[in-house]
């Protein structure tokens, strides 16, 4: 049976045509209408919507908190970077130059926090900063540093460095099965031949292994910018909600707050935009940053 | 010889610290958790880190009964069954399509799909709100299982049509001289021969819906609708008060359990498809 043109282009339509409208009514149309609401100063009723030209933009500019917000999204985004990065790349060099035998079992285990969910690891996490319970605090008074224990979250200085940790936590696992794998990939042969030339396992580690995985550091890297740009405010809503004193509020946080708990919808939009238009630019800049003639032996 | 092995047994061993410290700052926290769920309040309060002095369920029952976890359970099931089962219908034609069929446009049809996957949503979640309300949707669970639904057909999209590429070019050539009609060719070859990507590609969706949070608590107001994490989430707020301390952690390990068990059989499955989900995206 030969199909008709017509029957090809119905099976087509068939496949394709249902998922893009829903694609483009609960995806492509949200992040455009954002874009226009950003113009406007709404406070969620239809008729109370005022086109104001660029005054939300204005007002983004002159708004003291939003350097405060965009400052700590990147301090979330490098210590998470470097501190994924030195742990994820340790674990995954020890573990496969080692060939240590009980090696599925870290593997399995440090992936585990990469599945929970954030209300978990943010609630868990919450707890164990408590100022009198907490696992912190009666950690360091039962070593007898008992001056250092503080009311982590609930300090200005401390809370957002107290955020990075249970976000290194939950992410370590999925960077390092990326490195590993890469570095399954390296053959044998080059740490031999440089051996050969006398170069130690430090050496061998900076000019073997980080060159020969650059594809893999640099997804590795570029994922964790993204993720914790697009996505960081989650966990501080769970456990601080941008607080004490806005120590903590990120871009997204400070967008919550603005559309869904105080109505400035349109301003809410506003920051959404700027929040799209970071995240591209880091995005853009990192990847220029980052390009490496590839190595090749 | 024996001094050597002595040797290398202690610099692995040095190496290895950190690697057991680790496990230890991951397991700890989590096995703590559960142990907690055991643990009355009095007991919480006079040694929150130790072992339960007995294993009672009473956390349990309470969190079931008194804090609405028994709906937040069948709410969160009911979301991610059903926006599982639409990401499916909706990604497994249109992957087809793209990885098979040619036709005009069908790489940038693919790269928006795929761009839709580095864009920050929280920019749409304003006007998403607005239209939800507009057809009724807000505060639904139909309305949120469809968001979350094509919320993930862009990594689903991604995902099945690297498993249909791989798929034998002949089996649906032949079929077709057969006489099978394309609609049948998707439904009776493609389909059961990409089951491993679907397998893969809604395990690691279901988690994502069971433990999603931010949508839930934007697109969702009353409580009988909350999902398990807006209603642990509401447990933790009030926990400052109310001291339930015991039904939080409990409702916690509620929380927990299906991920652990889906873990526990689908481990290898789970973590190749997050790691080659992002090395490729």
């Amino acid at each position: 049976m030969v199909q008709t043109k017509k029957q090809k282009y119905l099976f087509l339509a068939f496949c394709l045509v249902p998922t893009f409208i829903l694609f483009a009514i609960f995806t492509l149309y949200p992040l455009f209408s954002g874009l226009y609401f950003s113009f406007f100063s709404w406070s969620g009723s239809a008729a109370a919507r005022e086109f104001i030209g660029i005054d939300n933009y204005i007002r983004l500019f002159n708004d003291g908190i939003i350097p405060r917000t965009i400052l700590h999204d990147y301090f979330l985004v490098i210590t998470k970077v470097f501190g994924i990065m030195v742990l994820a790349m340790y674990f995954a060099v020890a573990i496969m130059q080692m060939k240590i035998k009980e090696a599925p079992f870290y593997r399995i285990i440090f992936f585990f926090p990469n599945i929970m969910s954030v209300v978990v690891i943010g609630i868990l996490w919450t707890f164990i900063y408590n100022p009198s319970m907490g696992l912190i605090n009666s950690g360091l008074e039962a070593v007898g540093l008992e001056q250092l224990a503080r009311p982590w979250l609930g300090s200005e200085t401390w809370a957002l460095p107290a955020i990075v940790l249970p976000s290194i936590w939950a992410g370590i696992g999925l960077f390092m099965l990326m490195l590993m794998g890469g570095i399954g990939t390296i053959s044998k042969s080059y740490y031999e031949a440089a051996e050969l030339d006398g170069a130690n396992e430090w050496q061998q580690f900076w000019k073997v292994t980080v060159p020969l995985l650059w594809p893999q550091i640099k997804v590795a890297v570029l994922y964790i910018v993204i993720t914790t740009l697009n996505g960081s405010f989650i966990i501080v809503q769970i456990m601080t909600g941008g607080g004490p004193n806005n120590s903590t509020h990120v871009m997204g946080s400070y967008l919550y707050q603005q559309a869904f708990q105080q109505y400035n919808f349109g301003y809410g939009a506003t920051i959404g935009v700027m929040i799209l238009v970071l995240s591209l630019l880091t995005v853009f800049l990192l990847q220029k940053l980052m390009k490496r003639e590839k190595v090749q032996y | 010889m024996e001094r050597e092995a002595k040797g290398k047994f202690l610099t692995r061993a040095g190496i290895r610290l950190p690697l057991i410290l680790w496990s230890i700052a991951v397991l700890y926290p989590i096995i703590w958790m559960i142990l907690g769920s055991f643990k009355s309040n009095a007991e919480i309060y006079a040694n929150p880190w130790g072992l339960p002095e007995s294993f009672n369920f009473n956390n349990f029952i309470d969190a079931w009964n008194n804090y609405n976890i028994d709906l937040g359970v069948f709410n969160s099931l009911f979301v991610t069954v059903l926006g599982a089962l639409l990401t499916l219908v909706l990604a497994v034609p249109t992957s087809y399509a793209l990885e098979r069929l040619n036709f005009k446009g069908s790489t940038l049809l693919f790269n928006l799909y795929i761009a839709a996957m580095m864009i920050p949503m929280v920019l749409g979640w304003i006007p998403l709100f607005f239209l939800l309300m507009n057809i009724g949707m807000l505060d639904n669970l139909f309305g949120l299982a469809i968001v979350y639904a094509v919320s993930q057909l862009p990594f689903s999209i991604f995902v099945l049509t690297t498993f249909m590429g791989s798929i034998p070019k002949e089996l649906e050539e032949s079929a077709a001289i057969d006489g099978m009609s394309p609609y049948k060719i998707l439904w009776k070859i493609i389909t059961p021969l990409s089951m491993s990507g679907i397998i893969t590609v809604t395990i690691m969706n279901a988690i994502q819906f069971w433990n999603e949070y931010f949508m839930a608590l934007i697109f969702l107001q009353s409580r009988e609708n909350y999902t398990l994490g807006l209603a642990i989430d509401f447990i933790s707020r009030e926990a400052a008060y109310t001291n339930a301390w015991g039904t939080l952690f409990a409702s916690l390990t509620i929380a927990i359990i299906p991920i652990i068990i889906l873990y526990a059989i689908f481990q290898r499955r789970i973590s190749k498809g997050m790691t080659e989900g992002a090395i490729k995206g």
